[in-house]
């Protein structure tokens, strides 16, 4: 059986399926272990315009890089203050925000290499007929990752724009630390997209 | 947590055939031109991040009552057709996808969503959020309960109105097989010259888009009945011959 057609998720995704999703930080009342951290960015299109309305999606492992799933050869030492998925839209600018954790270094069966701490991401959007995805790196020395995934890109340039940067801000009251990362679907600076 | 799905890791999370799916550029739809990547998709390993993803969403997101037709348990029916919406999601095995989290939104049967964005000049029903939020059972089937959606325009086209369609949002059990899509009545006829619907090259693909017909529960309570099953990515690996 071939896979049903994937369709745009159009303008209109409600905003009452948003709310609450940019926090990841707790789940049933407990709070999540590690370092808590903004992550947020500006996804634009061609000509650095800002994609308005944008349904950015996030899934990662905790602090210790493991997923709330049974596929995960861990998961019963997963964090319970911890989910793993988020979701949230762009505003005029363009600017999506996630409350979240830095994720830890996970293990998977099907490739030797443990994984760089990375969390995946998707973008819906009008226009869009599927989703884009790729993924966010977290290191404080991008140029000696390894990483199974991040080796498959060729262009240096493209490979350096996957990291999250820390621009050692923190915000307001909260006091987070701040880490960027901006998305460009299409242009010059643009972001590396996956197959899917 | 399930800890009996398992063997997840034997599954092939091939890409998408393009021929069944729709394409990432359309004449006449012009985002389409200024979003999509310039440069050629990655292929990369799939490894447990991928093959992971969110499950036991309700635990998160909560979900609606199954009749989504009233905007309160035990209120007023929205104005419109009183529909049924059902369904199986399964993987490309046919294998059931249990539990899976299903979000649905659609426009009223006058054509309007309660969302900022919507500046068609259609009324607003009271007695409807458009909203929906279910988990498939262990046979992988859904059912709600709804009104027709309405058609409306296209605020910045001359031409073209969109047919009346529900929006789907499934998490299958992996971030592989993570979907969204529309769904099209059968027998209108906007969907003949719907820009997003047509996309799809292969015939037999493009009627998955659409609802079948089926009888109605005959009685007080009578309803049209609109079935969809969905295939979502992922079949168990081919042992390899070496």
């Amino acid at each position: 059986m071939f896979t049903s057609p994937y369709g745009t998720i159009g303008p209109f995704f409600p905003p009452e399926f948003v709310t609450g999703c940019e926090d990841l930080t707790s789940f049933q009342g407990k709070q999540a272990k590690g370092q808590h951290i903004l992550l947020t960015g500006r996804v634009v299109e061609e000509g650095d315009r800002p994609i308005l309305n944008a349904i950015v999606e996030i899934w990662q492992p905790d602090a210790n890089g493991v997923f709330r799933h049974s596929l995960d050869p861990r998961a019963r030492d997963a964090d319970p203050g911890f989910f793993g998925w988020g979701r949230a839209r762009t505003d005029a600018e363009g600017r999506y925000t996630f409350r979240t954790v830095i994720p830890g270094v996970s293990r998977s069966d099907s490739v030797d290499a443990p994984r760089c701490p990375h969390l995946n991401l998707m973008i819906l959007a009008i226009g869009l007929t599927r989703r884009l995805t790729t993924s966010v790196f977290f290191s404080e020395r991008p140029e000696s990752v390894h990483d199974p995934v991040l080796d498959c890109i060729a262009d240096p340039a493209g490979r350096a724009r996957l990291f999250a940067r820390s621009n050692n801000s923190r915000n307001g009251a909260e006091g987070l630390p701040v880490y960027s990362f901006d998305i460009v679907t299409r242009g010059s600076y643009e972001t590396p997209f996956f197959i899917d | 947590m399930k800890e009996d799905i398992l063997e997840i890791s034997d599954i092939d999370y091939s890409p998408y055939q393009e021929s069944t799916q729709l394409a990432r550029y359309i004449k006449g739809y012009p985002r389409s031109f200024t979003r999509n990547p310039s440069q050629p998709l990655i292929r990369r390993p799939v490894t447990l991040t991928e093959r992971t993803g969110p499950i036991g969403l309700e635990e998160r997101l909560g979900i609606t009552a199954e009749d989504i037709s009233r905007a309160t348990a035990g209120g007023p029916r929205a104005l419109g057709q009183y529909i049924a919406v059902t369904g199986r999601i399964v993987d490309e095995d046919g294998a059931p996808l249990a539990g899976a989290m299903i979000e649905t939104w659609q426009a009223n049967a006058a054509g309007k969503y309660i969302h900022e964005f919507d500046r068609h000049e259609a009324p607003i029903d009271p007695n409807f959020t458009g909203l929906g939020r279910f988990v498939t059972d262990v046979e992988g089937r859904y059912r709600f309960l709804s009104i027709k959606p309405g058609a409306y325009p296209v605020t910045e086209s001359d031409w073209w109105w969109r047919p009346p369609h529900i929006h789907f949002s499934i998490f299958g059990p992996s971030w592989m097989n993570r979907f969204v899509t529309q769904i099209f009545f059968p027998g209108e006829p906007l969907n003949e010259i719907d820009l997003l619907l047509n996309a799809v090259q292969d015939p037999e693909a493009r009627d998955r888009l659409i609802f079948e017909s089926t009888p109605t529960t005959v009685g007080v309570v009578n309803f049209l009945t609109f079935r969809r099953d969905f295939v979502l990515r992922g079949k168990q690996r081919t042992p390899a011959l070496d």
